[in-house]
C-alpha cells in the first residue's frame, strides 16, 4: 500500500551483545499493512528473542527498530509498554500468572490497557475461546488446563486486543483454520502477521497464509525458498 | 622497611582472596539492601501517578489488602489483648502501687505506641507475607516476568507497587487496632483487678496528653514503613533465585530479612524522629 507506515520496521538493527538474541549480522526487515511473513530459526527461544527485539525489549548495539512507524528508542517506557499493547503475542512455554485464574490471565492485557468493560472483554474472549475449540472461557487455574487448551487460552488473549502486528508460534493442526480465518481477516483490517517457526523441512506458504519465508541465522535474516 | 621490601607475592593471592570473599558476601548483602530502598522510592514515585492505577493493579491492591488485614485482625486483636495484660495493666498496677499514676501515660506512649506496637504488628504481617513470597517464587524470571513485559505491563506496577501499599495500609490500620485494644484490654483488666481508680476517659486523657506532635509523625511513619518494607522483602525475596528454589526454602529468607527490616527501620525512625 502506497504511502502506508510500514507496521514493523528493523533497519540494519544490531543487538547487544548481553541480550538473548545470539545473532551478531544487522537485520534488516520491512512488514507492511496486509502482510504475512514466516521467520524460521532453529529453536523458540531464537524465535521469542527475535520477536523481543521487534517489540523493543532488546536493548541495540546499532540499528532502529519502528512499529507502527514509532521507534522504540525514542518512546518512554510507558508510551512503549501502551504501543506492546497493538502486538499480540503467543509466546513459548507460556503459563501465565499462577496467582490469578485462567479468565484474569487471559483478560489481563485489554484490563491494563484499556477501559472496556470487564463484561464487555468476557463476552468478547469467550467468543473467541469457542472459536479456538474451548467450550467458553476457561475457569479455574490455568495450571488445571491440558497444554493445548492453555495454548488456545494464551491465542484468545494475543488476539483479544485485535492486534496491529501479531507474532504466532506453530500451532496443533486442529488450531490452523480457525486461526488461518483470524488471520485473515486481520490482514484485510491493515494488520501484519508474523508466524515464528522452528526449523522446517516442508516450507509451505500457504499453510500459513504468508507471502514471504525468512529464515533467521547468524549471518541475519535472509528469504528461503518455499518447496511448495 | 619499605612497602615493596614487605610484599610477599606469594602470600597477597590468599588475603585477597580472602577480602574477596568477605568483600562478595557484604556486596550481595548490601545489595539486596539497596533493592529493597530503590524499590521503596520507586513505590512512592509510582504510588501519586494516577496513570500507575491500571485495574489490574487496583485489583491486586484490593486483594493483597483482604489478606494482610482480614488474616491478620484476629491474631493482632489477640496480641493486642496479651500486651494489654502484659504491658498496660502491669504498668497501671506497679505505677499505682508507688503513687506514680501521672507517669502511666508518658510510658504507655514511649513503650507501646512508639515502639512494641511497630515491632509486633510488623512481625504479625511478616507471616501474612509468606503469601506473597510464596505467590512470587512460583514466577520464573525468564517466563512470567517476560510474559508481562511483552505484554506491555510493568511487572513492578503488577507485583511489587500494589502490595507494598496495601502493607503499609494493613500495617497502620492493625497497628492503630492493636494499640486501641492493649490500651482498653489492659485498662479493663485493671479496673476488674480493683487496681486503677482513675475512669475511662481519666486514662485516655492521660495517655493522649502524654503524647506529643513527634509522636504522631512516629506512629504512622513507622506502621507505613514497616508495612512497606515488609512487602518488597518478600516480594523480592520470592522474586529472586532461578525459580528452582521452592516456597518452603525461601520462607525463611523472608522472615530474616523481614524481621532486620522491621528492627532497622524502627530504630532508626525512632532516633531520628
Amino acid at each position: 500500500m502506497r504511502g502506508a507506515t510500514p507496521v514493523l520496521e528493523l533497519l540494519m538493527a544490531e543487538a547487544d551483545d548481553s541480550s538473548a538474541l545470539d545473532i551478531v549480522a544487522a537485520l534488516s526487515l520491512r512488514l507492511m499493512p496486509g502482510e504475512c511473513i514466516v521467520i524460521e530459526a532453529a529453536d523458540e527461544a531464537e524465535l521469542d528473542a527475535f520477536a523481543d527485539l521487534c517489540c523493543g525489549l532488546i536493548p541495540l548495539r546499532a540499528g532502529r527498530v519502528r512499529c507502527l512507524g514509532h521507534d522504540w528508542t525514542d518512546l518512554s517506557h510507558i508510551y512503549a509498554a501502551a504501543l506492546r499493547a497493538r502486538v499480540g503475542r503467543m509466546f513459548a512455554d507460556d503459563t501465565g500468572l499462577p496467582f490469578l485464574d485462567a479468565e484474569t490471565n487471559i483478560l489481563l492485557p485489554q484490563l491494563h490497557h484499556t477501559n472496556r468493560a470487564r463484561d464487555e472483554l468476557r463476552a468478547a474472549a469467550t467468543a473467541l475461546a469457542e472459536e479456538f475449540g474451548l467450550p467458553g472461557l476457561p475457569q479455574g487455574r490455568l495450571s488445571d488446563l491440558a497444554p493445548t487448551d492453555v495454548v488456545r487460552a494464551m491465542l484468545v488473549r494475543a488476539m483479544l486486543s485485535e492486534p496491529t502486528l501479531l507474532f504466532l508460534h506453530e500451532v496443533a493442526p486442529t488450531l490452523r483454520p480457525a486461526i488461518l480465518n483470524r488471520v485473515v481477516a486481520m490482514l484485510d483490517r491493515g494488520g501484519a502477521v508474523v508466524w515464528l517457526i522452528e526449523d522446517r523441512a516442508a516450507r509451505d506458504l500457504h499453510r500459513y497464509a504468508a507471502t514471504q519465508w525468512l529464515r533467521l541465522a547468524e549471518q541475519g535474516l535472509a528469504p528461503t525458498r518455499p518447496t511448495r | 622497611m619499605s612497602r615493596s621490601a614487605s610484599f610477599d607475592p606469594a602470600r597477597s593471592g590468599d588475603e585477597w582472596r580472602f577480602f574477596a570473599t568477605v568483600g562478595r558476601a557484604a556486596r550481595s548483602r548490601a545489595g539486596f539492601a539497596l533493592t529493597v530502598l530503590a524499590c521503596g522510592l520507586g513505590v512512592f514515585r509510582e504510588l501519586l501517578r494516577p496513570a500507575s492505577w491500571h485495574r489490574p493493579v487496583r485489583a491486586e491492591l484490593r486483594r493483597s489488602l483482604s489478606q494482610a488485614v482480614g488474616g491478620g485482625l484476629v491474631t493482632t486483636i489477640v496480641a493486642g489483648g496479651l500486651v494489654g495484660i502484659a504491658m498496660v495493666y502491669e504498668a497501671l498496677f506497679w505505677l499505682g502501687e508507688v503513687g506514680e499514676e501521672r507517669l502511666v501515660g508518658s510510658i504507655l506512649v514511649s513503650v507501646l505506641v512508639r515502639e512494641v506496637a511497630p515491632v509486633l504488628v510488623g512481625l504479625i504481617l511478616l507471616g501474612r507475607s509468606g503469601a506473597a513470597t510464596a505467590e512470587m517464587s512460583e514466577l520464573h524470571p525468564g517466563h512470567q516476568l517476560d510474559s508481562l513485559n511483552r505484554q506491555g505491563i510493568d511487572p513492578f506496577l503488577l507485583l511489587v507497587l500494589p502490595r507494598a501499599v496495601a502493607f503499609a495500609i494493613a500495617s497502620y490500620t492493625l497497628g492503630v487496632v492493636f494499640v486501641a485494644t492493649a490500651l482498653t484490654v489492659g485498662f479493663t483488666a485493671g479496673r476488674v483487678g480493683g487496681n486503677v481508680v482513675m475512669s475511662s476517659w481519666e486514662f485516655s486523657s492521660t495517655v493522649l496528653g502524654a503524647m506529643r506532635p513527634a509522636d504522631f509523625v512516629i506512629f504512622p511513619s513507622k506502621m507505613l514503613a514497616i508495612g512497606m518494607l515488609v512487602a518488597i522483602t518478600s516480594v523480592l525475596t520470592g522474586l529472586e533465585g532461578s525459580g528452582r528454589d521452592r516456597a518452603s526454602d525461601r520462607l525463611p529468607r523472608t522472615f530474616t530479612r523481614g524481621t532486620l527490616a522491621i528492627m532497622v527501620t524502627s530504630l532508626v525512625l525512632s532516633l531520628t524522629i
